[in-house]
């Protein structure tokens, strides 16, 4: 039990990086040191572009050949607006002939990338989130294993974002930012209505959360959004876009018998599904956009 | 064409012609401050002059509204990213006003 009890405090101090190999000088000694291989005399840039003729010329050379490449496949691309390509076929037909009918939602981008090709949608938001999670792990500043070197720039940061009052800065975000975020909203919930939809959406009001945390802080922002709530809003609605087409799936993708109402095309309260997957999706963009941004700059959201 | 038109389109081309003095300007200076001087000129004057020549073609009254809301919001923004840019050159370089001095 003691020796299991000290493996796991081994097992602990190593992951916090405080594990001291005890004979680190015979480790060391032991290895054996490898003959460097100096590629850099084979292969080098600078003394490439010391000779600069063969330099301007490979340059060409390089360039010639990947235009005839390029140019040889526009070739063989069919004509723009050739009947009998293979972009006009009775696919995007049926999307704007029937798109209205079927999916109720007056933007045929947002009937067809949250109806006929929901999945698609669902497997770009999970990249999103996926994304933001494997930042999170890579870039979060672990509060046991820092250097005092760290510890002061943080600290010294902190001083700086609390005293330089940054007067212009904070005016402007406070007429900008609800403004952003309020045309966000706007653009999210009118997605199927008009041009825009969760993804632009999204990234508006992940743009306004940026410009607020820019003008106020850190701080401030840690009061109302923090990596709980971002894990939390972007696993709900994750959760919400699967059950919904978990629900159409089970139904035949058609909702034979299980309808959806679809409203009267035009209305706000219109289209079935569209509505909520596009809040989905512009949730988890937002929080996506303000996650890399602060874990970029602070490392922690 | 009327008049309207003829001076709408002196606007916007007045503005291109802002547009293109702070494109030649933002790659003739070498340095940040000197640039985002010539920057800063196209995202306010030059985005005043064209968004003006489309209000005065403007067709309906919230066509004109838009435009007046663009316009606001660039000259919101765009100068506050400004200043914000100079005050962390200006911070962080010691012989930031020797740099702006070389042309």
């Amino acid at each position: 039990m003691s020796e299991n009890k000290s493996f796991w405090q081994r097992l602990k101090s190593w992951i916090d990086g405080e594990e001291i190999l005890i004979d680190a000088d015979k480790y060391i000694s032991t290895r054996e040191r490898k003959e460097r291989v100096s590629y850099e005399k084979a292969v080098s840039m600078e003394r490439l572009r010391s000779n600069s003729t063969l330099y301007r010329v490979l340059c060409v050379a390089i360039t010639v050949i990947f235009i005839a490449v390029m140019l040889r496949v526009v070739i063989d691309l069919p004509m723009f607006g050739d009947p009998n390509g293979v972009t006009v076929n009775e696919v995007g037909q049926r999307y704007l002939e029937q798109g209205i009918e079927e999916t109720g939602a007056i933007n045929f981008v947002a009937g067809m990338i949250l109806d006929y090709r929901a999945f698609d949608t669902f497997g770009e938001s999970n990249v999103l989130f996926m994304a933001v999670i494997a930042v999170l792990m890579l870039l979060q500043r672990d509060k046991k294993n820092t250097s005092a070197a760290e510890d002061q720039e943080m600290a010294e940061d902190e001083v700086f974002d609390s005293q330089d009052s940054k007067l212009i800065l904070k005016k402007g975000a406070k007429c900008l930012a609800p403004v952003v975020i309020l045309y966000g909203i706007y653009v999210v919930l009118n997605g199927h209505l008009s041009p825009g939809g969760g993804f632009s959406g999204g990234s508006i009001i992940g743009a306004g959360l940026i410009l607020y945390s820019a003008a106020n802080g850190q701080k401030k922002m840690q009061t109302f959004f923090t990596i709980k709530t971002l894990t939390r809003i972007s696993v709900a609605c994750l959760l919400t876009y699967c059950g919904c087409k978990s629900y159409s799936f089970f139904t035949g993708a058609n909702h034979v018998g299980w309808e959806i109402p679809k409203g009267t095309p035009g209305a706000i309260l219109s289209s079935g599904f569209i509505l909520p997957l596009n809040i989905c999706v512009g949730l988890v963009v937002a929080c996506t956009m303000y996650g890399f941004y602060a874990l970029f700059t602070k490392g922690e959201v | 064409m009327s008049v309207r038109e003829i001076v709408a389109a002196v606007c916007i081309i007045i503005g291109l012609f802002v547009f293109l003095c702070s494109i030649l300007g933002v790659y003739r200076f070498k340095y940040v401050m000197n640039r985002i001087h010539a920057a800063a000129l196209g995202d306010t004057m030059g985005i005043f002059f064209v968004v003006l020549g489309l209000l005065i073609l403007g067709q309906d009254i919230f066509h004109m509204a838009k435009y007046v809301l663009i316009i606001l919001f660039f000259w919101l923004s765009s100068p506050i990213a400004t200043h914000m840019i100079a005050k962390v050159e200006l911070l962080t370089n010691k012989d930031c006003e020797e740099r702006m001095k070389d042309r």
